[in-house]
């Protein structure tokens, strides 16, 4: 689900008055599986539009092409889309922000960035619960037709694209953005899929809290993001969702397994989360991911790292902290070493700052800084 | 809708109108007023309102090959082009270490969502005195093209002065990068005109 469909739903549900279903309504059951439209309908232009954009994303750089990771969040997918499945085709996306999105023609994107913010396989199955449902309710191809514009197609289809929603996509994003109603459709149905598919609906509710921890320690709040200032953030979200939740009791969150599958990208990813440059949004996170049972030095070497780039007041002191408390743990990533070596030249502790480059160099003597690095050190022995 | 995206074509047909190209010639030329360099070949400089505080060269014609030279930007000061205040920003501080100007670069170049891996970060002289010299790869969000790049930057009284080249990794990067290592060692920085004394 993308920031916005996540969010939007927020908006329109009110406490209190979200049973899953309504007093005297039929369950919701999902519809059959979708025929290929006419190619010459619009519906038939759309999904043409969107197997292009789908052509592109394969062949991307940012499609990540892991043999592991992605059959296993392809079988959380399919899970949740029932006899769906053979319809559905996840792609993961290596960019570092909290987004997924899925197509009427059965394209989902799954973004690195949520990826590394969800705790659990259950959080996974929330959003992408959500996503299937707008699928399933065919919520897209309804706005696209409510646009009635040729010119709309393509605009939407790039949506749906590798660049998806950063940036300049935000006007887009607005003019095709999903209703009140749709999302809070898609979060019923999200929630009752995690159900039948054996995850704890609870963690819906978990994602959307964590998402908003975030958002709160922005330094203007919600207002930067367009996706945040059209549409602003509502406490009332997490409430819903944890009502949903009470109707569905059981299911699992898989955390350990979740969280393994994860390790190999960890360092990766979190590299690219320190590169946002979002630091206080990254600070939110780091300190709630640091608290996770595994990984929790390359935690705390990426909190440091971003308190070493932020440098303001009491940052360096928090940032040394962070990459000791790593060093302490084992196993951590060479660059809390160099971090240290740095903040040390920085402050004139020289022999602490030669003594960090060195071990950094003896754990990464191919770094791409090495060069940098040593003549720091020469400069040091000065 | 047809109404606004009626006004976005105007925005956009606009700003097209204000792009300007001019050709640099070979010799010295002056950047700004704080920074010299000696060119082999003419290069284009393209201007437009909003395009941030470097001066953009290009020998290919944007977005295929883009040199970006900066020259005396001030403590506190934007480095790139800020008309999109939903992305985050990147500041020069005057007391940045040679990873943090690396870094600083980094972000800008990456605020689309782009990736960026540093390949190489060497001392270097850059203006005559000390500096870094690094040299990057880049995939653009936009069309997926790997590029490859090479930086120089060096911070003097308390003022940055930097050069990047980014080119697609096959073809246009080789093929101009020598030209750009030959701008970057001829650059020299010239020293702030001393107020006269009454």
């Amino acid at each position: 689900m993308n920031r916005r469909g996540f969010l939007r739903a927020g908006c329109g549900c009110s406490l209190g008055t979200l049973p899953l279903f309504a007093a005297g309504q039929e369950p919701w059951q999902a519809p059959a599986r979708f025929v290929r439209p006419d190619t010459a309908s619009d519906e038939g232009g759309i999904w043409a539009a969107m197997d292009r954009e789908e052509t592109k994303l394969r062949r991307s750089p940012f499609n990540l092409r892991d043999p592991q990771l992605q059959p296993y969040v392809q079988d959380i997918a399919c899970r949740l889309g029932g006899e769906h499945c053979p319809d559905i085709r996840v792609y993961l996306v290596r960019t570092p922000y909290f987004n997924a999105s899925m197509a009427p023609n059965g394209m989902m994107q799954v973004w690195s960035g949520l990826m590394l913010r969800v705790d659990n396989e259950a959080q996974l199955a929330a959003v992408l619960g959500h996503e299937v449902g707008h699928y399933l309710e065919r919520h897209s191809i309804e706005r696209l037709r409510a646009a009635k514009s040729s010119s709309a197609i393509g605009q939407f289809a790039g949506m749906f694209g590798v660049v998806g929603l950063l940036g300049a996509m935000g006007l887009v994003a607005g003019m095709y953005a999903y209703s009140r109603d749709n999302e809070r459709d898609a979060d019923r149905i999200g929630a009752l899929l995690m159900n039948r598919a054996g995850f704890d609906a609870g963690e819906a509710a978990k994602v959307w809290g964590n998402l908003m921890l975030e958002v709160n320690a922005r330094p203007n709040g919600s207002a930067r993001n367009p996706l945040f200032a059209t549409h602003p953030a509502s406490e009332e979200r997490e409430d819903t969702l944890k009502e949903l939740a009470a109707s569905l009791k059981g299911g699992v969150t898989n955390e350990d397994a979740w969280q393994q599958k994860t390790a190999p990208h960890r360092r990766q990813w979190l590299q690219e989360e320190v590169k946002r440059g979002q630091h206080e949004e990254s600070i939110a996170f780091l300190t709630r991911a640091s608290t996770r049972t595994q990984g929790k030095a390359d935690y705390l070497w990426a909190r440091g790292e971003v308190y070493r780039l932020r440098a303001g007041s009491g940052d360096l002191d928090s940032a040394v902290k962070d990459f000791q408390a790593a060093v302490a743990l084992g196993g951590e990533p060479p660059e809390a070493h160099r971090g240290l070596g740095l903040i040390y030249r920085s402050t004139e502790r020289a022999a602490d700052a030669r003594a960090s480059f060195e071990r950094y160099l003896q754990l990464a003597p191919d770094s791409a800084d090495a060069p940098m690095i040593k003549n720091y050190i020469q400069e040091l022995s000065v | 809708m047809k109404t606004l995206l009626g006004l976005l074509l105007v925005v956009l047909l606009a700003a097209c109108t204000t792009v300007a190209t001019k050709k640099v010639d070979s010799g010295d030329n002056t950047i700004g007023d704080r920074l010299q360099v000696n060119i082999e070949g003419p290069w284009n400089q393209i201007t437009a309102p909003g395009m941030g505080p470097a001066y953009i060269w290009t020998m290919e014609g944007l977005p295929v090959d883009q040199l970006r030279i900066y020259s005396g930007i001030k403590d506190g000061e934007v480095i790139h082009d800020t008309r999109n205040s939903n992305l985050k920003s990147f500041t020069f501080r005057s007391n940045m270490q040679s990873d943090e100007l690396v870094s600083m670069f980094e972000g800008m170049l990456t605020r689309d969502g782009s990736t960026f891996q540093v390949t190489k970060v060497e001392p270097s002289v850059f203006g005559g005195g000390k500096g870094v010299r690094f040299e990057y790869a880049m995939v653009t969000k936009e069309d997926s093209l790997p590029l490859t790049g090479v930086g120089y930057a060096a911070v003097n009284n308390s003022e940055l002065f930097a050069l990047l080249y980014n080119a697609p990794r096959l073809g246009f990067f080789p093929r101009h990068q020598a030209r750009v290592e030959q701008i970057a060692r001829s650059a020299k920085i010239i020293a702030t005109p001393v107020p006269a004394k009454n």
